[in-house]
């Protein structure tokens, strides 16, 4: 059987020198074929809004898709985060649409960018350093307000504002192995469920009492076909649970004084 | 599957690039790569989201909105100017029909007068001719009644010389019928 995790195997593309970045250090700059998908990713949105911009009054059918999710993304900052959502609506939507851009390409292409933990680590972090900042620029020395629960009693908070701290310090890590869990998992599950169509195959050529492989051959084809379906779904979901997490969070220091 | 654990193993130790475990995602040799260039793409799609093409559909959405707002609410205004105006029209309407009436009762009244004067005067003339009519016939009926007695006379002088043979003188007949009328 096929490697089922040979997919994920970053393989250079374009060689580039590496580059002295300061702070970083020495960086490999190569186009690898992660980056390629991350570009293509970036590239299916801009020709998609470029398309999907028009300013008809009547839309299109690529229009209505477009404005579907811009008000997706616009309502769900909006309901979560109040009027002030609207500041936070370009970066909520350039993560969401950038996640489903690569969830999507993972489904057609051979590699998926937010199956690599340094691609949904990057995110993550992304997205809570943005909350920290805005958390700072916000309320100041404020923020710290975040880590005490309002109305509870003094001898609870010895015990509440361990449990915030860590709480707040976990969000980053679950954001990044949710995506990167749901991504790795499903096509892994997609690949092995593959491999078995052709394993089971060959085995039932063989003959004999071997010849009920074809019917296990049959169930894998079929189990593939569902849970390709299923992974439709899930690409677009998780985009949208990080797209959702992303409000709740800048939520939480947005309207930090009405906790 | 520790038969593929150990493969992934070998192919990526044959890659040299193994820094990590035996998922390909640990190989943190390329780690930085990714960052940098994620972080590049993401900033590039954040600056023409924002700036190109968010402003772009929500401004459609908007003009959209305050179309079918102001679409609506000039049909409302119509819908307000026909009302009123329907109103206007029934109001005119009842007028005319009030109005009507009246002049259709007073041409009825005055037909009604003109008719039973025109009879009366009719009535009259034929009242007039009826009463001459009526002198005529007594007249006549008086002339007529006046010769009864000489055709009497007549008849009786005749039957009594048919009867005896001997005709009756004129003063015989003239007592017998003075009898006979007493």
């Amino acid at each position: 059987m096929a490697d089922p995790m040979h997919q994920f195997q970053i393989n250079k593309v374009v060689d580039l020198p590496t580059v002295n970045l300061p702070g970083l250090g020495v960086v490999d700059l190569s186009i690898t074929n992660s980056v390629v998908s991350m570009g293509m990713a970036a590239g299916l949105i801009c020709v998609f809004f470029a398309l999907a911009a028009r300013q008809a009054v009547v839309p299109g059918r690529l229009q209505s898709v477009g404005e579907m999710l811009y008000s997706l993304v616009d309502d769900l900052a909006g309901s979560i985060i109040g009027h002030e959502g609207k500041v936070f609506f370009p970066f909520v939507f350039t993560l969401f649409s950038f996640i489903l851009a690569m969830n999507f390409l993972g489904m057609f292409l051979v590699f998926t960018a937010t199956s690599q933990l340094a691609v949904t680590v990057t995110l993550a972090m992304l997205t809570i350093l943005t909350v920290v900042v805005v958390g700072f620029a916000r309320n100041g020395f404020g923020f710290f307000k975040l880590f005490v629960p309002s109305g509870v009693p003094a001898f609870l908070l010895i015990l509440m504002v361990p449990i915030e701290i860590i709480s707040f310090l976990v969000r980053p890590v679950t954001l990044a192995l949710r995506l990167f869990g749901n991504m790795i998992g499903g096509h892994v599950v997609l690949k092995i469920f593959a491999g078995f169509i052709i394993s089971l195959g060959l085995l039932a050529s063989g003959g004999g009492i071997a010849s009920l492989g074809i019917l296990g051959s049959v169930v894998s084809l079929g189990s593939v076909v569902a849970l390709t379906a299923l992974e439709f779904i899930v690409a677009f979901l998780q985009a949208f649970v990080f797209a959702a997490l992303t409000c709740v969070y800048l939520n939480d220091v947005v309207n930090l004084h009405s906790h | 599957m520790a038969n593929e654990t150990t493969q992934t193993h070998e192919s990526t130790g044959a890659d040299g690039h193994a820094s990590g475990g035996g998922l390909p995602q640990f190989q943190f040799v390329w780690w930085p790569g990714q960052v940098v260039w994620l972080l590049l793409i993401f900033v590039v799609l954040y600056v023409l989201l924002s700036k190109l093409f968010l402003p772009r559909v929500g401004g459609t959405i908007q003009t959209r909105a305050d179309k079918i707002a102001a679409d609506v609410a000039q049909a409302r205004d119509l819908k307000t100017q026909a009302e009123a105006e329907s109103a206007t029209a029934l109001a005119e309407l009842a007028k005319a029909r009030t109005h009507a009436q009246r002049t259709a009762s007073e041409a009825k009244a005055k037909a009604n007068a003109e008719a039973a004067t025109r009879q009366a005067a009719e009535e009259a003339v034929l009242a007039e001719k009826l009463a001459v009519a009526e002198d005529r016939i007594r007249v006549s009926r008086d002339a007529a009644l006046g010769n009864v007695r000489t055709i009497a006379s007549d008849i009786a002088a005749a039957i009594t010389d048919k009867l005896t043979g001997v005709a009756a003188t004129a003063d015989e007949v003239e007592t017998a019928l003075t009898a006979a009328k007493a």
